[in-house]
Protein backbone atom coordinates (compact mmCIF):
# COMPACT_ATOMS: atom_id res chain seq x y z
CA UNK A 1 0.00 0.00 0.00
CA UNK A 2 2.17 2.57 0.73
CA UNK A 3 4.98 1.00 -1.76
CA UNK A 4 2.12 1.64 -4.54
CA UNK A 5 1.88 5.68 -3.33
CA UNK A 6 5.17 6.44 -2.96
CA UNK A 7 5.53 8.77 -5.97
CA UNK A 8 2.62 11.00 -4.17
CA UNK A 9 3.84 11.04 -0.81
CA UNK A 10 7.58 11.67 -2.50
CA UNK A 11 5.62 14.66 -4.39
CA UNK A 12 3.67 15.60 -1.32
CA UNK A 13 6.68 15.59 1.16
CA UNK A 14 8.35 17.96 -1.94
CA UNK A 15 5.84 20.51 -1.46
CA UNK A 16 5.97 20.54 1.75
CA UNK A 17 9.35 20.92 2.40
CA UNK A 18 9.21 23.69 -0.22
CA UNK A 19 7.09 25.70 1.72
CA UNK A 20 8.31 25.14 5.00
CA UNK A 21 11.65 26.17 3.40
CA UNK A 22 10.22 29.23 1.64
CA UNK A 23 8.80 30.09 5.24
CA UNK A 24 11.58 30.16 7.09
CA UNK A 25 14.28 31.94 4.26
CA UNK A 26 11.79 34.42 4.21
CA UNK A 27 11.83 35.08 8.14
CA UNK A 28 15.05 35.39 8.09
CA UNK A 29 15.83 37.47 5.21
CA UNK A 30 13.62 40.08 5.98
CA UNK A 31 15.17 42.13 3.60
CA UNK A 32 14.51 40.10 1.02
CA UNK A 33 11.76 41.34 -1.59
CA UNK A 34 11.11 38.14 -3.85
CA UNK A 35 11.63 39.96 -6.87
CA UNK A 36 12.11 37.84 -9.87
CA UNK A 37 15.53 36.67 -10.19
CA UNK A 38 15.24 38.57 -13.79
CA UNK A 39 15.21 41.85 -11.94
CA UNK A 40 18.02 40.85 -9.67
CA UNK A 41 20.16 39.86 -12.75
CA UNK A 42 18.88 43.45 -14.42
CA UNK A 43 20.75 44.92 -11.34
CA UNK A 44 23.84 42.87 -12.13
CA UNK A 45 23.73 44.17 -15.69
CA UNK A 46 23.85 47.59 -14.37
CA UNK A 47 26.12 46.80 -12.15
CA UNK A 48 28.78 45.21 -14.32
CA UNK A 49 27.94 47.91 -17.10
CA UNK A 50 28.35 50.78 -14.65
CA UNK A 51 24.88 52.32 -16.57
CA UNK A 52 21.57 52.66 -14.83
CA UNK A 53 19.20 49.87 -15.27
CA UNK A 54 16.52 52.62 -17.25
CA UNK A 55 18.99 53.30 -19.35
CA UNK A 56 18.04 49.43 -20.80
CA UNK A 57 15.65 50.23 -23.16
CA UNK A 58 13.63 47.75 -25.45
CA UNK A 59 15.23 47.04 -29.02
CA UNK A 60 12.01 46.13 -30.31
CA UNK A 61 8.89 48.20 -28.70
CA UNK A 62 7.00 46.33 -26.12
CA UNK A 63 3.32 46.11 -24.69
CA UNK A 64 3.50 46.00 -21.03
CA UNK A 65 0.51 44.70 -18.73
CA UNK A 66 -0.55 48.51 -17.72
CA UNK A 67 -1.16 46.97 -13.91
CA UNK A 68 0.00 43.95 -12.02
CA UNK A 69 -3.88 42.66 -11.39
CA UNK A 70 -3.31 42.37 -15.27
CA UNK A 71 -0.34 40.64 -15.84
CA UNK A 72 -1.67 38.11 -13.43
CA UNK A 73 -4.56 37.92 -15.19
CA UNK A 74 -2.57 37.06 -18.39
CA UNK A 75 -0.36 34.15 -16.04
CA UNK A 76 -3.60 32.69 -14.96
CA UNK A 77 -4.88 32.40 -18.67
CA UNK A 78 -1.64 31.42 -19.72
CA UNK A 79 -1.79 28.15 -16.95
CA UNK A 80 -5.20 27.55 -17.90
CA UNK A 81 -4.61 27.09 -20.88
CA UNK A 82 -1.98 24.41 -20.10
CA UNK A 83 -4.58 22.94 -17.33
CA UNK A 84 -7.01 22.71 -19.61
CA UNK A 85 -4.62 20.63 -22.30
CA UNK A 86 -3.31 18.38 -19.79
CA UNK A 87 -7.25 17.83 -17.98
CA UNK A 88 -8.57 17.10 -21.61
CA UNK A 89 -6.35 14.50 -22.45
CA UNK A 90 -6.26 12.79 -19.10
CA UNK A 91 -10.07 12.49 -19.36
CA UNK A 92 -9.65 11.59 -22.84
CA UNK A 93 -7.55 8.39 -22.19
CA UNK A 94 -9.47 7.56 -18.84
CA UNK A 95 -12.64 7.22 -21.31
CA UNK A 96 -10.57 5.09 -23.95
CA UNK A 97 -9.44 3.14 -21.30
CA UNK A 98 -12.92 2.43 -20.60
CA UNK A 99 -14.30 2.00 -22.98
CA UNK A 100 -11.66 -0.80 -24.13
CA UNK A 101 -11.85 -2.74 -21.16
CA UNK A 102 -16.15 -2.61 -21.81
CA UNK A 103 -15.54 -4.00 -25.50
CA UNK A 104 -13.75 -6.50 -23.96
CA UNK A 105 -16.23 -7.71 -21.68
CA UNK A 106 -18.89 -8.08 -23.96
CA UNK A 107 -16.81 -10.01 -26.28
CA UNK B 1 13.24 33.78 -15.40
CA UNK B 2 14.10 34.41 -18.75
CA UNK B 3 16.28 37.42 -19.79
CA UNK B 4 14.49 40.86 -20.21
CA UNK B 5 13.72 42.75 -23.49
CA UNK B 6 16.51 45.49 -23.97
CA UNK B 7 19.18 43.90 -21.57
CA UNK B 8 20.90 42.07 -24.34
CA UNK B 9 22.96 43.83 -26.95
CA UNK B 10 21.69 43.01 -30.83
CA UNK B 11 24.59 41.32 -31.92
CA UNK B 12 23.51 38.64 -28.98
CA UNK B 13 20.38 38.84 -30.00
CA UNK B 14 21.29 37.88 -33.61
CA UNK B 15 23.82 35.15 -32.76
CA UNK B 16 20.95 33.49 -30.31
CA UNK B 17 18.44 33.62 -33.03
CA UNK B 18 20.71 32.41 -35.56
CA UNK B 19 21.54 29.17 -32.90
CA UNK B 20 17.52 29.17 -32.28
CA UNK B 21 15.83 28.96 -35.72
CA UNK B 22 17.46 26.01 -37.44
CA UNK B 23 16.68 24.35 -34.25
CA UNK B 24 12.70 25.32 -34.48
CA UNK B 25 12.58 24.63 -38.42
CA UNK B 26 14.05 20.70 -37.13
CA UNK B 27 11.55 20.65 -34.41
CA UNK B 28 8.43 21.58 -36.65
CA UNK B 29 9.68 18.75 -39.20
CA UNK B 30 9.81 16.52 -36.56
CA UNK B 31 6.68 17.33 -35.02
CA UNK B 32 4.61 16.73 -38.41
CA UNK B 33 6.54 13.39 -38.94
CA UNK B 34 6.00 11.98 -35.75
CA UNK B 35 1.71 12.80 -35.92
CA UNK B 36 1.63 11.68 -39.37
CA UNK B 37 3.21 8.79 -38.18
CA UNK B 38 0.78 7.86 -35.38
CA UNK B 39 -2.22 10.20 -34.22
CA UNK B 40 -2.57 9.24 -31.31
CA UNK B 41 0.67 11.06 -30.16
CA UNK B 42 -1.09 14.58 -30.37
CA UNK B 43 -2.98 13.88 -26.62
CA UNK B 44 0.39 13.08 -25.73
CA UNK B 45 2.24 16.11 -26.62
CA UNK B 46 -1.01 17.76 -25.60
CA UNK B 47 0.04 16.68 -21.81
CA UNK B 48 3.64 16.94 -21.91
CA UNK B 49 2.94 21.00 -23.95
CA UNK B 50 0.47 21.48 -21.12
CA UNK B 51 2.96 21.51 -18.48
CA UNK B 52 5.29 23.69 -20.10
CA UNK B 53 2.57 26.25 -20.12
CA UNK B 54 1.09 25.43 -16.54
CA UNK B 55 4.96 25.60 -14.73
CA UNK B 56 6.20 28.16 -16.91
CA UNK B 57 3.74 30.65 -15.41
CA UNK B 58 4.40 30.02 -12.03
CA UNK B 59 6.72 32.12 -10.29
CA UNK B 60 7.46 30.82 -7.02
CA UNK B 61 10.14 32.08 -4.23
CA UNK B 62 12.89 30.16 -3.54
CA UNK B 63 16.25 30.49 -0.88
CA UNK B 64 18.17 32.80 -1.91
CA UNK B 65 15.07 36.08 -1.46
CA UNK B 66 14.18 35.92 -5.09
CA UNK B 67 11.50 34.30 -7.50
CA UNK B 68 11.87 32.13 -10.51
CA UNK B 69 9.54 29.27 -11.90
CA UNK B 70 10.54 26.20 -13.46
CA UNK B 71 10.37 25.29 -17.05
CA UNK B 72 8.45 21.79 -17.31
CA UNK B 73 10.04 20.83 -20.48
CA UNK B 74 11.60 18.03 -18.80
CA UNK B 75 8.61 15.68 -19.90
CA UNK B 76 7.99 16.60 -23.35
CA UNK B 77 12.10 16.07 -24.47
CA UNK B 78 12.18 12.50 -23.07
CA UNK B 79 8.55 11.44 -25.23
CA UNK B 80 9.91 13.57 -28.28
CA UNK B 81 13.49 14.75 -27.88
CA UNK B 82 14.53 18.48 -27.59
CA UNK B 83 13.82 19.83 -31.42
CA UNK B 84 9.47 19.16 -30.73
CA UNK B 85 10.00 20.77 -27.15
CA UNK B 86 11.72 24.04 -28.59
CA UNK B 87 9.23 24.49 -30.69
CA UNK B 88 6.08 24.25 -28.48
CA UNK B 89 8.87 26.34 -25.73
CA UNK B 90 8.84 28.94 -28.39
CA UNK B 91 5.19 28.97 -27.93
CA UNK B 92 4.87 29.40 -24.15
CA UNK B 93 8.28 32.42 -24.82
CA UNK B 94 6.30 34.18 -28.03
CA UNK B 95 2.80 34.21 -25.64
CA UNK B 96 5.23 35.67 -22.44
CA UNK B 97 6.67 38.11 -24.56
CA UNK B 98 3.87 39.60 -26.79
CA UNK B 99 1.47 39.95 -23.51
CA UNK B 100 3.02 39.89 -20.36
CA UNK B 101 6.53 41.75 -21.43
CA UNK B 102 8.28 38.51 -19.56
CA UNK B 103 11.14 38.26 -21.98
CA UNK B 104 11.12 40.04 -24.94
CA UNK B 105 10.93 39.50 -29.05
CA UNK B 106 14.92 40.97 -29.29
CA UNK B 107 15.76 38.31 -26.44
CA UNK B 108 13.30 35.44 -27.48
CA UNK B 109 16.21 33.63 -29.71
CA UNK B 110 18.37 33.59 -26.43
CA UNK B 111 15.41 32.18 -24.01
CA UNK B 112 14.41 29.97 -26.85
CA UNK B 113 17.95 28.59 -26.75
CA UNK B 114 18.02 28.36 -22.83
CA UNK B 115 14.69 26.60 -22.15
CA UNK B 116 13.77 25.33 -25.51
CA UNK B 117 17.22 23.72 -26.56
CA UNK B 118 20.09 23.84 -24.38
CA UNK B 119 18.34 22.67 -21.18
CA UNK B 120 15.92 20.22 -23.08
CA UNK B 121 18.81 18.73 -24.59
CA UNK B 122 20.51 18.08 -21.44
CA UNK B 123 17.80 16.77 -20.09
CA UNK B 124 17.54 14.25 -23.10
CA UNK B 125 20.95 13.31 -22.86
CA UNK B 126 20.17 12.15 -19.06
CA UNK B 127 17.59 10.17 -20.44
CA UNK B 128 19.53 8.89 -22.86
CA UNK B 129 22.17 7.68 -20.79
CA UNK B 130 19.68 5.89 -18.10
CA UNK B 131 17.13 4.97 -20.55
CA UNK B 132 18.37 1.45 -21.92
CA UNK B 133 20.11 0.85 -17.52
CA UNK B 134 18.82 -0.97 -14.41
CA UNK B 135 18.20 2.64 -13.35
CA UNK B 136 14.17 3.11 -12.28
CA UNK B 137 12.21 4.91 -15.06
CA UNK B 138 10.84 7.04 -12.38
CA UNK B 139 14.13 7.57 -11.63
CA UNK B 140 15.15 8.63 -14.79
CA UNK B 141 12.14 10.83 -15.73
CA UNK B 142 13.12 12.88 -12.24
CA UNK B 143 16.29 13.27 -13.19
CA UNK B 144 16.15 14.10 -16.80
CA UNK B 145 13.39 16.63 -15.83
CA UNK B 146 15.34 18.45 -12.75
CA UNK B 147 18.40 18.65 -14.77
CA UNK B 148 16.03 19.94 -17.91
CA UNK B 149 15.48 22.75 -15.56
CA UNK B 150 18.67 23.31 -13.96
CA UNK B 151 20.49 23.72 -16.96
CA UNK B 152 17.95 26.29 -18.73
CA UNK B 153 19.67 29.03 -16.22
CA UNK B 154 23.25 27.94 -16.30
CA UNK B 155 22.67 28.86 -19.69
CA UNK B 156 20.56 32.04 -19.16
CA UNK B 157 23.65 32.41 -17.01
CA UNK B 158 26.34 32.30 -19.39
CA UNK B 159 24.30 34.09 -22.34
CA UNK B 160 24.65 36.96 -19.90
CA UNK B 161 28.25 36.17 -18.63
CA UNK B 162 29.32 36.30 -22.73
CA UNK B 163 27.73 39.48 -23.56
CA UNK B 164 28.99 41.20 -19.89
CA UNK B 165 32.02 40.01 -19.16
CA UNK B 166 33.11 41.80 -15.73
CA UNK B 167 35.82 44.34 -16.10
CA UNK B 168 37.94 42.60 -12.97
CA UNK B 169 37.85 38.74 -13.85
CA UNK B 170 36.07 38.74 -17.47
CA UNK B 171 33.63 35.77 -18.29
CA UNK B 172 34.26 33.55 -15.45
CA UNK B 173 33.62 36.25 -12.87
CA UNK B 174 30.44 37.41 -14.53
CA UNK B 175 29.57 33.67 -14.92
CA UNK B 176 29.70 33.02 -11.48
CA UNK B 177 27.70 35.66 -10.65
CA UNK B 178 25.11 35.26 -12.65
CA UNK B 179 24.81 31.46 -11.74
CA UNK B 180 24.78 32.88 -8.43
CA UNK B 181 21.13 35.18 -9.24
CA UNK B 182 19.43 32.32 -11.88
CA UNK B 183 20.59 29.20 -10.73
CA UNK B 184 21.01 29.19 -6.80
CA UNK B 185 17.29 30.52 -7.30
CA UNK B 186 16.48 27.38 -9.35
CA UNK B 187 17.59 24.11 -7.05
CA UNK B 188 15.06 23.74 -5.33
CA UNK B 189 12.40 24.68 -7.57
CA UNK B 190 14.38 22.06 -10.37
CA UNK B 191 14.01 19.65 -7.35
CA UNK B 192 10.32 20.13 -6.67
CA UNK B 193 9.42 19.95 -10.66
CA UNK B 194 11.17 16.41 -10.64
CA UNK B 195 9.08 14.83 -8.22
CA UNK B 196 5.97 16.12 -9.51
CA UNK B 197 6.88 15.06 -13.24
CA UNK B 198 7.98 12.01 -12.16
CA UNK B 199 4.41 11.90 -10.77
CA UNK B 200 2.71 13.44 -13.62
CA UNK B 201 4.50 10.27 -15.55
CA UNK B 202 2.82 7.49 -13.71
CA UNK B 203 -0.11 8.44 -14.44
CA UNK B 204 0.45 8.83 -17.88
CA UNK B 205 2.03 5.47 -17.40
CA UNK B 206 -1.22 3.90 -15.92
CA UNK B 207 -3.66 5.24 -18.61
CA UNK B 208 -1.80 5.05 -21.73
CA UNK B 209 0.91 2.35 -21.55
CA UNK B 210 0.60 1.82 -25.52
CA UNK B 211 1.60 5.10 -26.63
CA UNK B 212 4.80 5.36 -24.10
CA UNK B 213 5.85 1.97 -26.09
CA UNK B 214 4.91 2.50 -29.65
CA UNK B 215 7.11 5.77 -29.43
CA UNK B 216 9.98 3.80 -27.92
CA UNK B 217 10.48 6.21 -25.00
CA UNK B 218 10.76 2.87 -22.50
CA UNK B 219 10.61 -1.04 -23.58
CA UNK B 220 7.78 -3.01 -22.70
CA UNK B 221 9.33 -4.52 -20.05
CA UNK B 222 10.21 -0.83 -18.42
CA UNK B 223 6.69 -0.03 -18.50
CA UNK B 224 4.77 -3.34 -17.25
CA UNK B 225 7.57 -3.23 -14.23
CA UNK B 226 6.36 0.84 -14.10
CA UNK B 227 3.49 -0.34 -13.71
CA UNK B 228 3.43 -3.21 -11.29
CA UNK B 229 5.89 -0.98 -8.89
CA UNK B 230 4.09 2.16 -8.44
Amino acid sequence: MAKSYLLEILAVVAILGFCAVFLYTSSIMTGAEFAGSDNVGSNLIAELTGKDVESFTPLIPQWEPPSGEIESCLFALQSAIGGICVGGVFGYWLGQKKSMSETKANQ
Amino acid sequence: MHIMEGFLPWQWCVVWWLVALPCLMLGVWQLKKVINADREALPLLGVTGGFIFILSSLKLPSVTGSCSHPTGTGLSTICFGPWVTSVVCAIVLLFQSLFLAHGGLSVLGANIVSMGIVGPLVGYIVYRLLKDTSVNVYVTVFLAVALADLFTYVVTSLELALAYPAAVGGFGTSFVLFMGIFAVTQVPLAIVEGVVLALVFKYIVALKPDILIRMKVFSEAQINRARGEA
